[in-house]
């Protein structure tokens, strides 16, 4: 079944998509830098009236927990990436490369853009998890 | 109106006379100054038949109309002549504090023509300028030459200085001008039409200002660009970890060669060789040119052990990829090392890493031997032996004279099949960016005016989603594994980012916001209140047109424009893996949205349409 996104339910397919993912195992695994928060814009229009937060504990190729989280608790994670709705959709569709994303500030990151920089793999290897979960998305029948 | 002083001086080495010649305002307008205007006056003299190295190849030194001014990234300038590597046009640009001095000294720019019996140098200061002896110059390093000169001219004012090295002396074919220690004109062997002058330096030091036409609104533009670099995070990444910041990005998207173009994926050789980890390692401090705040130049130190290297400048990212991965090789210290030779002795560090890559792929293939190199190894994953080929190369010793001449010209001379080694494009070296990896630049390379070049356009900056332009007929992104649509973005890339090397800025500042913005940048400096993004369009378009043609009256046909047999071998690994572009498909769809005719030439009513009718009856009349 479809999970909406941004949803509790996805956040939590998401984040069994990365533990058995093969790539993620290997690409993730010098990810050692802490929590990585990912951040959904507010939008009305859509029914995301406050910026929604996924919250995701990233460790050597593992993740050891996720939960949702509001944008003030992303903040404080070591790393916090913001974008609209369009931009994640984008990025699970493949079609915007995170780091690229970042670098066109089409997504803001609050974070070390040097680890993020040398880390790419590991990006990559999320966002092949993320194509994994099948996504209902808000602004399609 | 401002920007421009509207002058150039005309330094004649034969007689030893200066001349002041005056710029027409239509003229700053039409080819607005740097390269473009030097294509000019390249084209009004008419001298494409002349020997590279030869008193009648005029070598031209020009700013633009934003040189020294306050608009970030303005310092740059450019160099131009016929290349004495590639046979056509040839053109560089550099950052520095060279074009600042040059519009303080109350130029515009230089031309220089003839050769001088005797080493020289032109020494503008405080008004005057003068030729003087250099003989006891000749034969020092550029850092030595800036050294020395600058202490001979010591006083209350740092001068500027253009210098060649033994490289530019000895007539290495790909000689670069370098600005101080820092900056280099680096591609097309602009050192050696220098020093085949005998002219080892131009020396500046001035008080003058740039006059600026509307000097309210530029405070208020220099602001708002300021403010827009630092929240860009392009600009962030340059700062932080240099040119060579995105390494492992490359590495991922099948943009980085390995072992002279064999290889297509080595995450341990970027990771070792990029911007974090010589930030992490060797790095002293970021430095900045004259008015930018990126500030992506790298100061280096390699303390101990045996590429050991005093505080000094570090390599950019073409020098990691062309003395690291090209070589497969990851010392980091080494790449250091090279970097430092390549800058002494004043040779583009690509053209440089790239004729040594190919000699290691001879060497191995048993196509050049211990007796060839003078019993020196050239093995892939070592860094000694290109170090010892750039102390050859640079004096023409031994094997040296061979590589001296360029990949393509020492595989002419070497022959054994070994041409089929080089990745080179109408002579000039493909840049550190695998066209495999990205299709457009692919076909970018193929028909730039001064060979396989990444910076006479923006389309690695477009394809690589590094910049994004509004408005301007592009799209959002751009699949770089892909030769589909792709000949109208690289038109698009092509025009906007031809002028940028006449104006002259630095295209990582364009990265940071959109033409719009630096259009108000243009009006402000210049009072052309109608100046518009679209003439601005129109501009880049004259530009290349101009270049094609000089490149067509020294005998460019539509042959030229390819691809070589590396580049349209499929990688074996990697994100490209098992993909080439698809030459012809682009080059047709090319052909037809730039109008070029079968030969490769502008069709007349395009270059008529361009303000070029002259140029086009010149060039169909003769060919």
């Amino acid at each position: 079944m479809a999970m909406k996104f941004p949803s509790d339910e996805w956040v939590a397919a998401f984040h069994n998509a990365i533990n058995e993912s093969p790539e993620y195992k290997e690409g993730g695994k010098p990810w050692t830098f802490g929590v990585t928060a990912l951040v959904v814009n507010a939008q009305p229009d859509l029914g995301i009236n406050e910026a929604y937060g996924m919250w995701l504990d990233l460790h050597e190729g593992v993740c050891r927990e996720s939960h949702h989280c509001t944008a003030e608790e992303a903040q404080t994670a070591p790393f916090c990436i913001f974008g609209d709705y369009a931009r994640w959709k984008q990025v699970i569709h493949k079609e915007l490369e995170p780091v690229k994303g970042m670098m066109q500030g089409k997504l803001k990151l609050k974070g070390n853009l040097q680890i993020i920089v040398r880390n790419v793999k590991a990006a990559q290897a999320l966002v092949t998890c993320a194509t994994r979960v099948p996504t209902q998305f808000l602004d399609e029948p | 109106m401002g920007g421009y002083v509207g002058k150039y001086l005309e330094v004649d080495l034969a007689r030893g006379e200066i001349t002041e010649l005056p710029i027409a305002a239509e003229v700053q307008r039409k080819y607005l100054g740097g390269s473009g205007l030097a294509a000019y006056l390249f084209f009004q003299r008419g001298k494409w038949a002349a020997d590279p190295l030869g008193p009648d190849n005029d070598l031209f030194i020009l700013t633009g109309p934003i040189s020294g001014t306050l608009i970030p990234g303005s310092s740059r300038f450019a160099v131009a002549a016929r290349s004495p590597l590639t046979g056509i046009w040839g053109e560089g640009s550099a950052g520095g504090d060279f074009a600042p001095s040059l519009k303080r000294c109350g130029i515009d720019g230089i031309v220089v023509v003839g050769q001088s019996p005797k080493p020289v140098m032109l020494v503008l200061d405080e008004g005057k300028v003068e030729l003087r002896d250099a003989s006891e110059l000749w034969g020092l390093d550029t850092y030595e030459t800036t050294d020395r000169l600058r202490e001979t001219m010591a006083g209350k004012k740092r001068p500027s200085v253009l210098s060649i090295g033994q490289a530019g002396e000895n007539l290495v074919r790909f000689a670069c001008i370098a600005n101080n220690k820092h900056d280099f004109i680096g591609r097309t062997g602009m050192g050696a039409v220098m020093g085949s002058k005998r002219l080892k330096a131009v020396v500046c030091r001035g008080e003058g200002t740039v006059p600026i036409a509307d000097p309210v609104s530029y405070k208020a533009i220099c602001k708002s660009l300021v403010q827009m670099i630092g929240q860009a995070v392009p600009a962030q990444a340059l700062k932080e970890m240099g040119t060579d910041s995105a390494m492992d990005l490359g590495m991922m998207i099948g943009d980085i060669p390995i072992a002279n173009w064999s290889l297509g994926e080595d995450f341990e050789l970027s990771n070792a060789l990029s911007g974090p980890t010589m930030s992490e390692t060797y790095l002293k401090r970021g430095l900045a040119c004259y008015a930018c705040p990126i500030a992506c130049r790298r100061e280096v130190e390699v303390p101990d052990g045996p590429y050991k290297t005093p505080v000094g400048p570090g390599p950019e990212y073409e020098t990691c990829c062309s003395f690291g991965t090209m070589l497969n090789q990851k010392d980091l210290a080494g790449v250091i090392k090279s970097n430092e030779w390549c800058n002494r002795y004043g040779v583009d560090s690509i053209t440089a890493g790239c004729t040594i890559a190919w000699a290691y792929d001879c060497f191995a293939k048993g196509l050049l031997t211990l007796e060839d190199t003078g019993g020196v190894e050239l093995k892939f994953g070592e860094v000694d032996g290109a170090i010892a080929m750039l102390h050859k190369l640079a004096k023409r010793e031994g094997i040296g004279d061979l590589l001296a001449e360029g990949s393509r010209g020492a595989a002419k001379k070497l022959g054994r099949g070994s041409e089929a080694l080089t990745a080179e494009i109408k002579g000039l070296e493909i840049p550190m960016h695998d066209p495999r990896g990205s299709h457009g630049l692919a076909l970018a390379y193929m028909t730039s005016y001064r060979g396989a070049c990444h910076k006479a356009h923006l389309v690695e900056a477009i394809e690589h989603g590094l910049a994004s332009y509004a408005d301007v007929g592009l799209e959002e992104n751009y699949e770089g594994l892909s030769s589909e649509g792709k000949a109208g973005m690289v038109r698009i890339g092509e025009d906007l980012g031809v002028p940028l090397n006449s104006l002259a800025l630095c295209e990582f500042e364009m990265w940071c916001y959109q033409f719009d913005d630096l259009i108000r940048a243009i009006r402000a400096v210049t009072g052309w209140e109608d100046f518009s993004v679209e003439e601005y369009r129109k501009t880049g378009e004259r530009l290349w047109l101009l270049k094609r043609c000089l490149n067509n009256l020294m005998g460019v046909t539509r042959a030229d424009d390819r691809l070589p047999a590396k580049i349209l071998t499929p990688l074996p690994d990697g994100a490209a893996a098992g993909l080439v572009p698809d030459e012809e498909m682009m080059l047709r769809e090319y052909y037809e949205v730039r109008g070029l005719d079968e030969a490769g030439r502008p069709l007349s009513a395009v270059l008529e349409q361009a303000g070029l009718a002259e140029v086009g009856q010149v060039l169909h009349q003769r060919i």
